[in-house]
């Protein structure tokens, strides 16, 4: 398990394990902040070129369609090589949005990072 | 409302009363993105004072965020500095008894392109293309959602009724 610094404050965690990738995402996120999170987490997917994606959304209490926006650009990435996307520990208003854009079902969803990793 | 438009300048808020004891909300500001947050809390604020649950203010709010992120990104094509106009205004309905039923209408005004992202034919939807989570967004959280082309821009009205009878 190797720490990564994703130079954000919205990802204060990310950490790689063989062919995993974990980032934990901080914050409210939408079009005024969601700019800096797609940098920050498509340089780090870039160079370790994960085949597993969890992102524990535990600390974002809010997500607008442009934060949802770089999940899908992640999910298609990481889609496109074979690749999976873990979401994990919805907040409420994160889970309605998915609901809303019929996204919920597109990512695996687990309830902790424990049960992504298991799978 | 076709009126000159107002000169750009950062998040300027004022509250108010309509005379039959309504309450009002009109936020004045620039394109930009910083304002997003503000002014989603600003609604979402405004929204539960005037008796909606927290959850319904929340959509409120998520709907307000989609409408101005759309301002942002095609109205004004990512332009800053131009003028954006918000406002809100809750009325109730006198009823019998105790209850009252309300109404909550928030319009935004720009000055962009004008284009109705209504009036677009709407393509099947695939999940895994951005675009288009906005408008449904609005669609589903709202009672009414309305684009009137305006000849400077557009003017976006939402309508949230509140049936529960809560009274500020």
């Amino acid at each position: 398990m190797s720490q990564l610094n994703s130079g954000s404050d919205l990802v204060p965690s990310a950490r790689q394990d063989g062919d995993t990738l974990v980032f934990e995402f901080r914050g409210e996120i939408d079009l005024h902040n969601s700019p800096e999170l797609r940098t920050a987490v498509l340089d780090l997917v870039v160079k370790a070129n994960p085949k597993r994606l969890v992102l524990n959304l535990a600390q974002v209490p809010y997500m607008d369609s442009s934060g949802i926006a770089v999940l899908v650009e992640l999910l298609s990435r990481l889609r496109r090589a074979g690749g999976k996307v873990f979401l994990t520990n919805l907040q409420p208003r994160v889970q309605s949005i998915l609901q809303i854009a019929r996204l919920d079902t597109i990512f695996t969803v687990t309830a902790d990072e424990a049960a992504a990793l298991s799978k | 409302m076709d009126s000159p438009a107002p000169t750009a300048q950062s998040l300027d808020v004022r509250h108010g009363f309509t005379p039959d004891g309504g309450s009002t909300l009109e936020l004045r500001f620039d394109s930009h993105p910083d304002h997003v947050p503000d002014v989603r809390r600003a609604l979402e604020h405004f929204a539960a004072r005037a008796g909606f649950s927290q959850h319904v203010a929340a959509d409120v709010g998520l709907s307000v965020n989609e409408a101005l992120a759309n301002v942002l990104r095609h109205a004004y094509r990512g332009a800053h500095g131009k003028p954006v106009v918000i406002t809100a205004e809750y009325a109730t309905e006198s009823s019998s008894g105790q209850s009252a039923s309300g109404a909550l209408r928030v319009t935004i005004r720009d000055w962009g392109s004008g284009v109705n992202p209504a009036a677009s034919p709407t393509p099947p939807r695939d999940p895994l293309k951005p675009g288009g989570v906005g408008l449904i967004c609005m669609r589903r959280l709202m009672d009414q959602v309305t684009f009137a082309p305006q000849p400077d821009g557009m003017l976006l009205t939402m309508i949230k009724r509140n049936e529960q009878g809560a009274v500020p």
